[in-house]
């Protein structure tokens, strides 16, 4: 698989797959946090195996990242990953959505900020999911969620692992979601990628008639 | 005299005489197998990715596959001066990043697949596995020295061990 797999049309098609998705997502999020929620254009992107460590990064930084696993008509894996650091900020605004007030990160004891993670990731993907769905007419069933804190290239060869089977490229639907809020000091970004299984884009584009 | 540094990226295989520090960052699935000939004072490190090349021999990168990879580093040793009794072999990673309550994925699974699948051949090749440290949940960095011919993990949140 690489750039020449596909025509324009379908990359096209593909990128604007990943357009519904996270749009949904973002909407989600920014219901569940009430925060002001920004999405980037998602970009359709061939990138070999080889140097997927350092597409999204520093190899070597610490991650938080939810995965989930969705069979039925369109077979995928979606990975929802953050900087540690921003995800931290992202459980304080949730905490703070269900409690009133802000408790800090560290007095949030571990299984607590784990589950609000795996929550947020849970409600972001499932929308990306149920979206994407919903334009294919097809069914599916979400997996429960799971969760890693570890090095980015750790967390990076369930990706590269998928697409090492079938070749040396990796096509990643990458789109980035921006939390905005008065009340951390940073914004909140999150990443969400989207591993389809062998065979499930042909899949897509035939559901879309672009095949 | 100063260790050379090489740093291995994916699919990676290298063969470096002393003084080396062979070095692979963010181990998930993947294994870092180190070989190495303490008297010939030379090592090899491959950085394998998936447990198959299920034939697609030579179109690919030789250090990607376990199957490939293993007899791959062992032959590159053997012509570099490393005498087959002396060698030995240690290997880190295959740990599973992702554990799905209630559902089994396939490829979730790889990293115990590649250790499988590297230990088998390594014992058919007759190398003497003298030391890992695999599977788990959690990432590794490794490197692999040869003034003490020890491997150096480093696992985030649980500090460092050498095997």
């Amino acid at each position: 698989m690489d750039n020449t797999t596909f025509n324009a049309m379908q990359l096209d098609a593909i990128r604007e797959v990943g357009n519904i998705g996270t749009g949904n997502a973002a909407t989600a999020l920014s219901k569940m946090l009430s925060c002001k929620t920004m999405m980037d254009v998602p970009a359709v992107e061939f990138v070999s195996i080889y140097e997927l460590s350092q597409h999204y990064g520093d190899p070597m930084d610490t991650v938080a990242a939810v995965f989930v696993r969705s069979v039925g008509g369109f077979m995928c894996s979606l990975i929802f990953i953050q900087p540690e650091e921003e995800s931290h900020l992202m459980v304080e605004l949730l905490l703070k959505q269900q409690f009133g007030s802000k408790i800090p990160f560290d007095e949030i004891p571990d299984y607590m900020s784990d589950s609000a993670l795996t929550e947020v990731g849970n409600i972001v993907l499932s929308s990306f999911l149920n979206a994407i769905n919903l334009l294919l007419g097809t069914q599916h069933q979400i997996s429960v969620p799971g969760v890693a804190h570890d090095m980015l290239s750790s967390v990076l060869d369930v990706v590269a692992s998928v697409f090492g089977q079938m070749g040396e490229m990796a096509l990643l639907i990458k789109t980035e979601l921006k939390v905005e809020s008065a009340d951390t000091v940073k914004d909140v970004r999150g990443n969400i990628i989207l591993i389809p299984d062998p065979d499930a884009l042909e899949v897509l584009l035939k559901k879309l008639k672009v095949m | 005299m100063a260790e050379n540094n090489f740093i291995l990226g994916m699919a990676d295989l290298l063969v470096a005489p002393a003084p080396a520090k062979l070095v692979t960052l963010g181990l998930g699935s993947c294994i870092g197998l180190v070989v190495f000939d303490s008297f010939a004072r030379i090592a090899g490190m491959a950085h394998i990715m998936l447990p198959d090349s299920r034939g697609r021999l030579g179109a690919e990168k030789i250090g990607k596959f376990a199957d490939t990879a293993v007899p791959s580093l062992i032959e590159e040793m053997l012509k570099r001066g490393a005498t087959r009794p002396h060698l030995k072999a240690k290997i880190a990673g295959g740990a599973q990043m992702f554990a799905l309550p209630g559902a089994s994925v396939d490829f979730l699974t790889v990293g115990a697949k590649n250790v499988k699948e590297t230990t088998t051949r390594l014992a058919r090749l007759g190398v003497a596995l003298v030391a890992s440290d695999t599977g788990g949940n959690k990432g590794r960095t490794i490197e692999f020295s040869t003034s003490n011919w020890m491997l150096k993990i480093k696992t985030l949140g649980k500090g460092v061990r050498e095997i």
